[in-house]
């Protein structure tokens, strides 16, 4: 008996330990957020701020184009959204359910793609931007994300769509649907799951993206979110507190967004990781 | 839509569509993504044999930049080590995530929380992640959190500049990638075990099997597709390090960190050199599919060997 409560304190050691290392650099920001740059140097690592310095976060707040930046962030973001999920979609539905040669290979050169790294397309991404003269346009982050989301989003969508019945088509087309209207009016009201999976998976990946944007934009009011964050770091070296202020700000968005959907958000991470 | 486009049948549960309506569903999606996906591959498999700094003629000089790549840079064949090293050091994850993951489901009743706080750093943007462990690196006179905490601890010999330290910046940044990860394999696997049947380890506890020998015959056995998932995340996790190495340390110090998209990335825009840079991404690219290839022989192998 005795063994078993040992095990059980070890067990809940082991789990106790990995809760303080995953929560307590992001506890410390938020109290760092609130020094001053003297409380931050002094060493007092776990102390609470003496006075809390609301002065960071308006400081981070107004030399920092902040709501510019969560604006460009959720257009950017949604217009990927939209245009990954009509595209892929519609594909999806043409490999699954329509009956032609190529389906297959369609399908497999979709599959390719979520083997290739988005780095190694920066290049001739930027040349190829460059000739349509759209570098330094939103245009420039949202052609390669939606290209980017694309494969997992086929992958996600037709092994849904494979699976519902045809009695569903069948019905529709007796009272004289068109295809288009099977579709949009149909199949897609019923694909909610899946897209939901999609969605997550995208908008997670897209709000987060920094490369990209910091490669393809220059102009500081088309930056998104990452991208703003870290030009203001890089302005702001010595100020410590305001550097805190903004990272926290740059976390808010995704983790408000985590604490309501939590369920959701960790159910189409699981669906996604499981199907890619 | 005009019903002459409209031909559509159904026969065996599949639509027979006119050519336009298929090309409505089919092209613009696959011309997008032939488009912006493989023909800039395809380009960059051309930039990767002439020479060109972006301006001015690109000069045709055949192979020659796989050959100074392979043969003289003294960066290339440390980076892809460093690459397949960081792969390595992420599989550790899925053992530790899969110990957790059993303990997580024995031990506690209502396990949404620890899951979450687990989960937490996988959704936070790398910018944010890099600059934090940034910050707590820093020197303790600049404020960083794991030298103050040494000193606190009396432990002051050990502290140093962990970015700055050619022997400790790449272990610094797996770390950073262990702590925003782990909580994605936790997840995973916590999944996979509450999915195994509790019949199973009814069956199993009549035959005396309970415990660590439960986990040792079922639910190991059983995890294993859950396994394989997270091995493939993991191994791949070593691309996603691209930005978080771009932000944390830019490849320094003296290179320490440099990985091979790294290489690719600062050889191309900080450089210029744009038709090595592109040698590096159609290596890099080639590295990727051969990597796929070789995980899942293995898997293939693994599976073989178990039954």
């Amino acid at each position: 008996m005795d063994f078993r409560i040992a095990r059980r304190a070890g067990a809940w050691i082991f789990m106790s330990i990995l809760v303080v290392t995953q929560l307590y650099p992001l506890v410390w920001l938020l109290l760092y957020s609130f020094k001053t740059s003297s409380e931050i140097v002094s060493g007092q690592f776990f102390a609470l701020p003496k006075r809390f310095m609301w002065e960071n976060y308006v400081d981070a707040f107004t030399s920092g184009n902040y709501l510019k930046y969560i604006g460009n962030s959720i257009w950017v973001t949604g217009i990927t959204l939209v245009l990954t999920l009509v595209l892929s979609g519609m594909v999806s539905y043409a490999i699954t359910r329509f009956k032609w040669r190529y389906g297959n290979i369609v399908m497999l050169v979709f599959l390719v793609g979520i083997m290739i790294p988005i780095q190694s397309t920066l290049l001739p991404l930027m040349v190829i931007f460059k000739n349509m003269s759209i570098l330094n346009t939103h245009a420039a982050i949202i052609i390669p994300y939606v290209a980017f989301s694309i494969p997992l989003a086929v992958f996600i969508l037709s092994g849904f769509l494979r699976g519902i019945p045809h009695e569903i088509e069948e019905s529709a087309m007796i009272d004289g649907a068109s295809i288009y209207r099977i579709f949009f009016s149909i199949v897609l009201p019923i694909t909610v799951p899946p897209i939901m999976t999609v969605t997550i998976l995208t908008f997670i990946s897209i709000w987060n993206e920094y490369i990209i944007a910091a490669t393809f934009l220059s102009a500081d009011s088309l930056k998104t979110l990452p991208f703003g964050v870290n030009s203001f770091v890089g302005q702001y070296t010595a100020n410590y507190g305001s550097i805190g202020a903004y990272l926290v700000l740059g976390a808010l968005p995704v983790i408000t967004f985590y604490f309501i959907l939590s369920d959701k958000i960790t159910k189409g991470m699981v669906a996604g990781a499981v199907k890619g | 839509m005009a019903p002459s486009v409209w031909e559509g049948k159904l026969v065996n549960g599949v639509l027979k569509v006119g050519k336009w309506t298929l090309a409505v569903f089919v092209l613009p999606c696959l011309l997008f993504y032939l488009a912006f996906v493989f023909a800039p591959i395809m380009v960059s498999v051309y930039y990767s044999l002439v020479e060109w700094a972006g301006m001015g003629d690109q000069v045709f000089v055949g192979l020659n930049n796989y050959k100074v790549l392979f043969t003289q840079d003294p960066i290339f064949w440390p980076s892809v080590l460093r690459t397949l090293y960081i792969s390595l050091a992420s599989l550790l994850q899925v053992p530790i995530a899969i110990v957790v993951a059993i303990l997580v489901s024995r031990y506690v009743r209502r396990p949404n929380f620890l899951i979450s706080s687990y989960f937490l750093p996988v959704i936070l943007s790398v910018v944010v992640i890099g600059q934090l462990w940034k910050s707590i690196y820093n020197p303790a006179s600049l404020g960083g959190m794991l030298n103050q905490m040494l000193i606190k601890f009396g432990l002051e010999s050990w502290t140093k500049t962990w970015l700055g330290d050619t022997d400790w910046a790449i272990f610094a940044l797996c770390f950073v990638i262990f702590w925003q990860y782990i909580g994605y394999h936790v997840l995973i696997q916590f999944t996979g075990v509450q999915n195994i049947s509790s019949d199973i380890y009814e069956a199993a506890s009549i035959d005396g099997a309970e415990g660590f020998k439960a986990d040792r015959y079922i639910t190991l056995p059983l995890l294993s597709p859950v396994i394989k998932i997270s091995v493939v995340l993991a191994a791949i996790g070593s691309l996603k390090a691209f930005d978080l190495i771009v932000v944390m340390t830019g490849g320094g110090p003296a290179n320490t960190t440099e990985v091979i998209s790294t290489h690719m990335y600062y050889m191309t825009f900080n450089s210029f050199k744009y038709g090595y840079g592109s040698a590096i991404s159609t290596f890099l690219v080639a590295f990727c599919l051969v990597m796929t290839v070789l995980l899942n022989l293995a898997f293939k192998r693994a599976e073989e060997a178990a039954s």
